[in-house]
């Protein structure tokens, strides 16, 4: 068996792999456990210096409910949403299409547009900011939900069709030929048997875009400037205070801001089913 | 009426041409058997008339329509693929089902006719069941089950059996048989396995390098094949050849002297030589005896298989010759082995390896 169990190794290494261990995922968990003993610190502590020692006292209710007195934080939220879900929901079901057209027909420049979705996300985002700026403004689209919920599905659609187009290509393609010796139309077959055994390349990337723009901070302040707009990396802004930056608040907004994708893997958690395809061909 | 027809069926990927040039003619309730080594095109040759390859020059008939350019669903075929192809999201029940329903069959008409399949391959049990729960032998039925309920006028198999164990095979073979004889429908099947195409076929069409090779009834081709390629490939264990020269000799009979200096002498049954010639001696090793005199080998192998012994020897200039001898027969390895031989089991191929002499025993 490979990789070997643990248990089968001499007692010292046994030991020592149970000591190190721990260490390693406290390393590993740092910042993140910095962050969350920071949000229930008083100010006091941080005035006084006291970073990273254990907090004089706890300050966690009055923090985290400073965080929601003192900002539009519960508005930045909602409008984090307004761009996520549409974004996943566009560039998941766009993808689904332009991945199933790739893996299953044959026409002549199929892997020159598969190679260029590919491309596309080998352009780093940052020199296409003023373009897009421009091209925005322009569509009258600056500074709107609609325009940065159009802008994030673009440029998440590329890679998400390279990733469906792989799925639906590993797929058994006697399914679909079965399919059509039956005289099921070409949506149907895509409808009821391709769709269903996407399920858990679904939910993988519906986490991973929704994570991916929740998280975007980038595009969020280039192209939202009212606070109508803009969603909560951006928004978090408004805590710095105007003399000193209030680290207690910062971090406990984060905390609330992170736990949106954090819920979402959970909720898709039970679609990530290994081995759909389980029993389609020969076994 | 649903005989199949092809004429001059080609079909080539850029400027590879995989088949070429097939004609065929497929009688309607015939079970047709496409026997060949892998890659000879029996697939590709199926999937054509399935629809679900292009053909490129010929005409395809199924019915008497001409079917060329018409989509799969449009042919009344349903084909049973080699990896059973089943919706693994999908119940036994939606997996029959499922191309009735997608296609507007009344709700009723679609729970009759799945009755009556599930009854004729025993799935009724199964209904409920994903494809997962089930056994390759089920499987396997069910994937048939789905080609039934579409009453099509041609059935299509693709190597059906390959993936199941040998046990489970055969009884396939006989539950296919079996579906044939009470669906009476066409039915096409593809195989690389002889025994399968000996068993099941109606008509043998051994396809080799896409072409034809020969195609007739399975005896016909086990006593009369037509060249070296179906002689070899028809028959287990597979036919000896022996290279030779033949030349006349008194009474329209024809002397083929072997390479060891062994002599046969065979009835030309009007095929004549005119001058010594090189050629090749084919006789099945269950036409050969251990013992009686004709041939002298070195005995290389002995498989004792109870019901019978098969010897593989040598001869003196180096050709092996496998004998399938009675199942007490005996000899050690580096023995000497008698082996007789019966002229009139003998096929004689000229040296383009066409067949000069059928060694047809039951003439």
């Amino acid at each position: 068996m490979f990789p070997r169990p643990i248990q089968k190794s001499p007692p010292w290494l046994q030991l020592s792999y149970k000591a190190l261990l721990p260490v390693a995922l406290v390393i590993w968990l740092l910042p993140l456990i910095g962050i969350a003993v920071t949000s229930v610190r008083p100010s006091s502590d941080l005035a006084a210096g006291n970073y990273f020692g254990w907090p004089s006292r706890f300050a966690g209710v009055e923090n985290y409910a400073s965080v929601f007195q003192n900002s539009n934080i519960g508005w930045y939220i909602l409008n984090s949403f307004k761009v996520t879900i549409p974004t996943v929901i566009g560039a998941v079901g766009l993808s689904c299409l332009t991945g199933f057209a790739l893996a299953v027909y044959k026409f002549r420049l199929n892997l020159a547009v598969f190679f260029m979705f590919v491309a596309g996300n080998f352009v780093p985002f940052q020199i296409l900011a003023i373009p897009v700026r421009e091209l925005t403004l322009r569509l009258g689209l600056y500074d709107t939900i609609t325009g940065l919920v159009l802008f994030h599905a673009a440029f998440q659609t590329g890679f998400c069709t390279l990733f469906m187009r792989n799925f639906i290509k590993a797929l058994p393609f006697a399914l679909i030929e079965s399919a059509r010796v039956e005289g099921v139309s070409e949506w149907k077959i895509f409808r009821h048997i391709v769709l269903p055994l996407m399920r858990p390349a679904i939910a993988a990337l519906s986490v991973l875009i929704f994570t991916f723009v929740w998280n975007d901070y980038f595009w969020a302040t280039i192209m939202a400037q009212s606070a109508d707009v803009r969603p909560v990396t951006a928004g978090m802004n408004e805590l710095k205070g105007q003399w000193k930056v209030a680290w207690e608040l910062i971090t406990a907004a984060s905390i609330v801001a992170a736990l949106p994708p954090v819920a979402m893997f959970f909720l898709m958690q039970k679609h990530f089913i290994a081995g759909l395809t389980l029993g389609a061909t020969k076994g | 009426m649903a005989d199949v027809t092809l004429r001059a069926i080609t079909k080539s990927f850029g400027d590879v041409r995989i088949i070429k040039g097939i004609d065929l003619e497929i009688a309607d309730g015939e079970f047709c058997v496409f026997v060949g080594p892998s890659g000879c095109g029996k697939s590709t040759l199926l999937r054509m008339i399935a629809g679900l390859e292009d053909i490129t020059s010929g005409s395809l008939s199924i019915g008497g329509r001409e079917m060329a350019d018409v989509e799969p669903a449009g042919r009344g075929v349903a084909m049973v693929f080699q990896s059973y192809a089943l919706y693994p999201h999908m119940t036994v029940r939606d997996n029959i089902s499922f191309g009735l329903r997608m296609t507007g069959h009344k709700p009723a008409d679609i729970e009759a006719r799945l009755r009556r399949a599930a009854d004729m391959l025993q799935l009724t049990h199964l209904l409920d069941r994903k494809p997962s729960q089930l056994s390759g032998g089920q499987r396997q039925r069910v994937a048939i089950g789905r080609a039934i309920v579409r009453e099509p006028q041609v059935f299509l198999f693709d190597e059906p059996l390959s993936n199941l164990d040998a046990a489970l095979r055969v009884q396939m073979r006989t539950e296919i048989g079996k579906l044939h004889a009470d669906l009476r429908a066409t039915m096409i099947y593809v195989t690389h396995d002889q025994v399968e195409a000996m068993t099941m076929a109606g008509k043998i069409v051994v396809l080799n390098a896409g072409a034809v090779e020969q195609a007739g009834s399975p005896l016909e081709l086990y006593h009369r094949p037509r060249n070296l390629f179906v002689a070899g490939f028809i028959g287990s264990p597979r036919m000896n050849f022996v290279a030779g020269t033949a030349a006349p000799a008194a009474h329209g009979r024809i002397e083929v002297v072997l390479g060891d200096g062994a002599r046969v002498l065979l009835d030309g049954r009007g095929a004549t030589v005119t001058a010594a010639q090189p050629v090749t001696l084919g006789i099945r090793p269950e036409h050969l005896t251990a013992g009686g005199g004709g041939l002298r080998a070195t005995v290389r192998l002995a498989e004792y298989l109870g019901s019978e012994t098969m010897f593989y020897a040598q001869l003196a200039d180096g050709s092996g010759i496998a004998v399938k001898a009675d199942g007490l027969a005996k000899a050690a390895a580096g023995s000497t082995l008698d082996i007789g031989i019966n002229p009139a089991a003998c096929h004689l191929f000229d040296k383009d390896g066409v067949a000069v002499i059928h060694g047809d025993l039951t003439r």
